[in-house]
């Protein structure tokens, strides 16, 4: 009797139209673990996610080769509904992982496809509320729903086939850290109740203690580790386990810089209450805090795409604003022509384009880039740009190392002409960068203080504060 | 008074029905039946905010219908909105479509009229498009101001292009997106779909729309005598 949940004998792909793929990859999953699967950019993390999941080969057209099984049946004998009975995804893009806008819809929505009756329906979906505490949730649109609740939803839509094993992508990127802490206690549940489950994440901090497997992604080869002991040891240059331990150096301060916008007693809705803040050049100032502390409102003010209803906010012109999702901010027909738009000057151009190394990239279509080359963009333009004030929104989101560490380097950049104001859940990355810290709680300023080694205890404290609070 | 619920499938046979109609009769007759059967369905539903914003529209094509109409030069204006009003109505009608029934209840309403089932996914993702199609735009349209390039009427061509660009590679993206969560989630399989908001027809779903028809034949009367 097999045993193996998944299982994959010598498995390949290679894409249609590049040379990138996977190789030689070997590995048995049993009933009831946690894997991680992990891996920089490019190292064929989502390759072989999509396998699993079988949009390699429904929707992405290429080369498959050698053997992949579920429950010791192939997959190249399943068609794609019969797969997805055995095995639930939930993705990572709140967008589009959603094929209704209505939360009971949406959980409904494939029993109607396999042909339930309404009873059944209504059975199946009363044990999901009892299962994952769906109670205020139900019958509401996904798009006013929170983070957590829309993960929870996507979570409890990809079980009602009654599937046993569970597909996470990039389940952290969207999520702040009291969330992601969160799904890491509903994981390790579902694995108590027999789920098999594969996370495919550049961050794993919250799976710390629970892993039971570690697929390690690197240029198309899988190595496998089989305990989380075994992968820490392995010292791969991956985010960390345990975030609280690194040790950066502090980066130097100076509060001698010029103000640069100034927010005084602003009221806005139930959302900001009396937020009192300074900004300076030279200083880069991360704003924490949990989903609907009201981080982005207060961007938003900066920004002045919303006025407060009551209060002064005082800046010099627009901030540049650098939004989460690149797509929207690219308006050029060429990655020149975008610098252009914000500055014409080749001479600073040529700079920032060698500086961040997009110069062969000079002549490309802005959405022909990759998603790292389209962020280093964005950050070109901050860099080309005169406002006073740049504002990041969550710029580390699904990122990996590499491309987190030389984000930090571009974010200290930006502060010599600029200040810099970043909003992040990426502990890693806020010790990196950050010289000051703004805690947001319930539209309050609660904490605000100048990171160093002294007040670093009091940055770790409100991480865990998050993470009680949700 | 009490709004009432109208199966979706009847709205759709209605939206499917009342263009077709301008091939068939008097132009004059249809557009004064369609608006005021829109009107109607509209306070029956309950939608008195729409039909505040419906009547604005109207309202306001047919003033500078009149308007221009009687200053010469500038006729081809009138004419021009005289041939976009006649779309008010069936734009109206569409709008309850989208805006009333989510994504899951239109697909079991076309399911039900035994549209295959391709068709049925397509028309689905097209008509969620609209709400996300709005959302992007907003997102874009607030970018263009933070970055400084604004919509200008004198150079609409180059504007229109900065709006229209992203949003299209955004379509590409969405597109296959939508596609792999709708496979995940079953979208092929074999078996006869059910519905979990399947309603019978209502006395008021059969009378909506024996009045619908009713006002029809009433045009081909109009028409013969």
């Amino acid at each position: 009797m097999e045993t193996n949940v998944i299982k994959a004998d010598d498995l390949c792909f290679c894409y249609d139209q590049s040379s990138e793929g996977i190789n030689d990859i070997n590995f048995a999953i049993d009933k009831g673990e946690i894997v991680l699967l992990t891996g920089n950019s490019g190292s064929g993390k989502s390759t072989l996610l999509k396998c699993l999941n079988g949009l390699i080969p429904s929707v992405t057209e290429g080369e498959i080769k050698g053997m992949l099984s579920i429950e010791g049946e192939k997959y190249s004998d399943l068609k794609m509904h019969q797969l997805n009975q055995l095995i639930g995804s939930v993705f990572q893009n709140p967008r589009s992982q959603f094929f209704t806008d209505n939360t009971t819809a949406e959980l409904v929505f494939p029993m109607e496809n396999y042909g339930y009756t309404i009873d059944e329906m209504k059975k199946r979906l009363e044990s999901l509320k009892r299962a994952f505490g769906l109670d205020g949730l139900i019958d509401r649109n996904i798009f006013t729903l929170s983070s957590g609740e829309r993960q929870l939803i996507a979570l409890a839509s990809a079980v009602t086939m009654k599937q046993k094993v569970l597909l996470f992508d990039e389940p952290s990127a969207n999520l702040d850290y009291g969330n992601a802490m969160k799904l890491g206690r509903i994981l390790k549940r579902l694995k108590e109740n027999g789920y098999t489950v594969i996370v495919a994440d550049h961050r794993f901090y919250y799976l710390s203690n629970t892993i039971d497997k570690v697929l390690f992604m690197e240029n198309g080869l899988l190595k496998v580790c089989n305990s989380e002991d075994e992968f820490k040891k392995g010292n791969y240059n991956t985010r960390s386990f345990d975030i609280f331990s690194i040790d950066i150096p502090f980066p130097i301060n100076d509060t001698s810089g010029k103000n640069v916008a100034r927010i005084e007693e602003v009221y806005y809705k139930d959302i900001l209450k009396g937020i009192n803040l300074t900004l300076r050049k030279g200083e880069i100032t991360v704003l924490i805090g949990n989903n609907g502390a009201g981080k982005t409102t207060l961007a938003k003010t900066l920004c002045q795409s919303i006025k407060p209803d009551k209060g002064k906010v005082d800046i010099n012109g627009l901030p540049f604003f650098i939004m989460q999702d690149p797509d929207y901010q690219l308006f050029g027909t060429s990655v020149q022509n975008e610098l252009e738009l914000v500055k014409n000057d080749q001479g600073a151009i040529d700079n920032v384009l060698s500086y961040l190394g997009l110069s062969k990239y000079r002549y490309k279509h802005p959405f022909d880039l990759s998603g790292g080359q389209k962020q280093r963009l964005q950050i070109a333009m901050a860099m080309l740009c005169d406002r006073e004030l740049i504002i990041f929104d969550e710029p580390t989101s699904g990122l990996d190392v590499y491309s987190m560490l030389s984000v930090s380097e571009q974010v200290k950049k930006l502060r010599e002409k600029a200040g810099v104001l970043v909003i992040s859940h990426d502990y890693e990355f806020i010790r990196h960068v950050a010289n000051r810290i703004i805690y947001l709680n319930n539209g309050v300023i609660e904490k605000d203080f100048i990171l160093d080694r002294t007040t670093l205890s009091e940055l770790n404290n409100i991480f865990i504060k998050m993470q009680e609070e949700e | 008074m009490k709004s009432i619920k109208i199966n979706p499938i009847v709205i759709i046979l209605i939206n499917v029905i009342a263009p077709t109609m301008y091939i068939f009769m008097s132009g004059k007759y249809l557009q004064i039946y369609l608006f005021t059967f829109a009107a109607a369905l509209f306070v029956l539903m309950g939608r008195f905010k729409r039909l505040a914003g419906y009547l604005i529209v109207y309202g306001v094509m047919m003033g500078i219908y009149y308007i221009t109409l009687n200053i010469k030069g500038i006729q081809f204006i009138g004419l021009f909105i005289i041939v976009i009003i006649q779309s008010v109505p069936c734009i109206a009608l569409a709008s309850i479509l989208i805006s009333k029934y989510n994504s899951a209840q239109l697909l079991s309403a076309l399911e039900t009229m035994r549209v295959p089932r391709v068709l049925v996914v397509a028309v689905t993702i097209t008509l969620k498009y609209i709400p996300t199609f709005r959302r992007e735009f907003s997102y874009i349209t607030e970018s263009m101001r933070l970055r400084g390039i604004g919509f200008t009427w004198k150079k609409p061509i180059k504007s229109f292009q900065y709006f229209i660009i992203p949003q299209l590679f955004r379509c590409a993206a969405l597109a296959e997106e939508v596609t792999a969560a709708g496979l995940v989630k079953g979208i092929d399989a074999p078996m006869r779909r059910t519905s979990y908001y399947e309603e019978k027809a209502t006395f008021a779903d059969v009378a909506v729309f024996a009045l619908f028809l009713t006002g029809l034949a009433g045009g081909f009367v109009w028409k013969l005598m």
